[in-house]
């Protein structure tokens, strides 16, 4: 009874935290428009929160530079479980354009496991909703 | 003022300090100095000719030679000042008393290309991660990158 409820209220109310360890800003102003009233995300209860310890899903973009190795790893760690990471765009999925670079590790799962990976570059704000509400589906 | 005449101007006041002068294009000026005259030139070029604006200072490895050049910007012209710097002993003056803004891109050069820049007054490393070995330099020809195994989730399909 009691996780069907959490279950529940994890579909109903997904939390998301935005983080950029390293991308150009072009999906960041995706996902930020994908929050704006135009696509309505809301009616998922897809909120954005401002710290990790209140999200149940990380929304990555960019590839993972050197510098933010440790820190996205401490970010996760401060994700309450259960945690999923959507990788958004075509850097956060394998590097893209950097994979090789001198100071880049590659994509977010070369750090992180990563549960949805949405391509595009950068991936259309339709997309990461598409993502985030599949994502859902899964549960 | 026009390029010839900033050329006549410059060979005349700064004298055997020039090793040498080209204009390629139309405003834009090349000027080649000794390493030991960088500073003495650069203070005279703010004082006496306004390039007080430093747009970057690039760094090339030329294999045995590093050259840096100074990119100065005027309305009239772009001013681009060369010095060559054996790889061997890579010191060059920090330009950064007469020119507050250049120590962003001597930091940088520091970090990319292992010169050291003497009397710089912040040395820290500026744009490489704060875990980054000693002594490898990215923009260095003779550099290799050992690129870090990457590993596919749920392995290979």
């Amino acid at each position: 009874m009691l996780n069907k409820l959490a279950r529940w209220s994890r579909i109903k109310s997904p939390w998301i935290l935005h983080l950029n360890s390293g991308a150009c800003n072009a999906c960041d102003i995706e996902i930020i428009a994908a929050l704006t009233p135009r696509f309505d995300v809301e009616r998922f209860g897809i909120l954005l929160k401002a710290t990790p310890r209140h999200a149940d899903v990380i929304v990555a973009s960019g590839p993972v530079t050197r510098q933010m190795r440790d820190r996205i790893i401490r970010i996760y760690e401060q994700v309450p479980d259960p945690k999923f990471v959507i990788a958004v765009g075509a850097c956060a999925m394998s590097g893209c354009v950097y994979r090789g670079a001198y100071n880049m590790l590659g994509g977010i799962d070369q750090v992180i496991p990563v549960n949805m990976y949405v391509p595009g570059c950068p991936a259309r704000p339709d997309a990461i909703i598409d993502g985030v509400v599949k994502l859902l589906g899964k549960l | 003022m026009t390029d010839a005449e900033l050329i006549e101007k410059l060979k005349a006041d700064l004298g055997d300090k020039v090793v040498e002068i080209a204009l390629p294009a139309r405003r834009r000026l090349f000027l080649k100095v000794a390493p030991r005259d960088l500073v003495a030139v650069t203070t005279r070029l703010r004082d006496a000719y306004g390039f007080v604006f430093l747009s970057t200072i690039s760094g090339v490895d030329n294999g045995e030679m590093f050259e840096i050049i100074y990119h100065f910007s005027t309305p009239e012209t772009d001013l681009n000042l060369r010095a060559e710097i054996p790889k061997a002993d890579p010191h060059v003056d920090s330009i950064t008393p007469v020119i507050p803004g250049a120590i962003l891109y001597e930091r940088e050069l520091q970090d990319m290309f292992g010169l050291v820049i003497d009397g710089i007054p912040d040395a820290r490393p500026l744009v490489l991660p704060d875990d980054w070995p000693a002594g490898n330099y990215p923009l260095r020809k003779d550099w290799k990158h050992a690129r870090p195994l990457e590993v596919i989730p749920g392995g290979k399909s």
